[in-house]
């Protein structure tokens, strides 16, 4: 279930990713095409080419279209929600991004977990905070005042975090003596730190006046981690997700985020 | 900018395919057993086979399996060297080695009981396989030998300890000589 889920999200993310392309070429298209069907059917190209200059000055004149710039905060509603129904789970991630030039966004997550992971034969108790950093593209053109983002873009995360190992099974496969039960352990691993850079796709709709609808994948790559000991490793690292044998992780995080305009700046009418 | 983070991303839906850590893979070494190798008393470099030798742990009604027989046979061997499991929630182990087990005549029939005294320490594997647990025997008391009854003599002549760790199951931890 959990793979089929993988696959699920990896499918998605490369579909997103075919979204943002499909949508940044589209507007420019749509502009001479709709120039084409008002101008005359009979008329030879050459003229239908001489056309659209005359109607993007025009234009231009007058609606200027004002990109408003500012700072957008918020809130990760799976990680809040979550600890509703999934007793194991407790954990809040804040989001923020400030809008940078027309396309570029500083962004970053900030959040604490604490996270008992139940595997086959591990129970675990993971307690941390993470600092994402990074960017956001925003690959979608906007119509007007619209202000939505189809986004992809990189970050650096960093946690520090403990891990607690609550019980465990020893792996027997001659259990001639029967199944031994699990061993309780309670064996504190303080002080571990990770960090790792991953590639967020996501996608923030404007529902009302300044609130934002956003929601996002993430497909982390570990750099480097300070393992418990020499003959334990980390099984979950706050803000990264459960750790893969190949140093990689996957995420995801739907959020609320308010946009606080701080100042306006006219559109560069492209090239 | 974009073609690199496309790129970027491209790079590691493949570098990510599958790889499954949920499943213990049954090559990975796990909880060893303890490997006993019979050799001949007069002539103690060689290789002994021991003869319809079952294995059975104390407290068990049924031997260690040695084949894939389907009736009682599987539980008898007649090669050198047996692989047995020490519990991993005692440091004692008693089994008893019974030599022509089932044989037609019961005076030929011999019952050696050894208890194996260890410590363990249980290492972690993985997520998927848990913990294994290693022994080490007991440095000064590794076992008890007795022969049943006791007045009987003892099949097993000698038994000497080769690796007092039992980590994994490529050497020979002890060696019975009969």
């Amino acid at each position: 279930m959990k793979h089929t889920l993988k696959y699920f999200f990896r499918i998605w993310l490369l579909m997103s990713l075919f979204l943002a392309q499909a949508q940044d070429i589209i507007p420019k298209k749509t502009s001479s095409e709709r120039t084409k069907i008002e101008g005359e059917i009979p008329e030879a190209p050459k003229q239908a080419v001489a056309k659209p200059v005359a109607a993007a000055k025009t234009d231009s004149i007058v609606p200027l279209k004002k990109d408003r710039y500012g700072v957008r905060v918020g809130v990760d509603l799976y990680k809040l929600t979550r600890g509703l129904y999934d007793s194991n789970y407790k954990g809040i991630e804040l989001v923020g991004d400030y809008r940078l030039t027309k396309k570029y966004f500083l962004a970053a997550e900030l959040g604490s977990e604490d996270k008992t992971t139940v595997d086959d034969r591990l129970n675990t108790t993971t307690k941390g905070t993470y600092l994402k950093v990074g960017f956001d593209y925003n690959a979608y053109e906007n119509w007007l005042d619209m202000e939505n983002i189809i986004s992809i873009g990189l970050r650096y995360g960093v946690s520090t975090f403990n891990q607690r190992l609550n019980s465990y099974k020893t792996y027997n496969a001659y259990p001639y003596f029967g199944e031994i039960p699990w061993k309780s352990s309670g064996e504190e691993f303080n002080g571990l730190t990770a960090n790792w850079i991953e590639v967020v796709t996501g996608i923030k709709v404007k529902v009302i006046n300044n609130i934002f609808v956003g929601f996002s994948l993430r497909m982390n790559i570990l750099v480097a981690d300070k393992k418990p000991s020499d003959n334990f490793e980390n099984l979950y690292i706050p803000g990264f997700n459960r750790t893969y044998a190949g140093n990689f992780g996957a995420g995801f995080n739907y959020t609320v985020t308010y946009f606080v305009p701080l100042y306006k700046k006219t559109a560069k009418t492209k090239k | 900018m974009k073609k690199i983070l496309i790129l970027l991303l491209i790079a590691m839906f493949t570098v990510s395919s599958c790889e499954k850590d949920d499943i213990c893979d049954a090559n990975t070494p796990t909880t060893p057993r303890l490997v006993i190798v019979f050799y001949d008393i007069n002539n103690p470099s060689v290789l002994k086979n021991v003869t319809n030798l079952k294995v059975i742990g104390d407290g068990k009604t049924e031997g260690i399996v040695f084949n894939s027989a389907t009736d009682d046979s599987k539980y008898l061997t007649n090669g050198s060297t047996i692989s047995i499991p020490l519990k991993t929630d005692s440091n004692t182990t008693k089994y008893s080695f019974i030599l022509n087990s089932g044989n037609a005549n019961p005076t030929l029939t011999d019952i050696d009981e050894v208890t194996f005294n260890y410590t363990r320490s249980d290492i972690f594997v993985s997520r998927a396989c848990g913990f294994k647990t290693l022994f080490t025997f007991d440095p000064s008391n590794p076992f008890v030998h007795a022969s049943v009854p006791e007045t009987k003599l003892k099949w097993m002549q000698y038994i000497s300890i080769e690796k007092s760790n039992i980590a994994n199951e490529n050497e020979t931890h002890i060696k019975v000589f009969f």
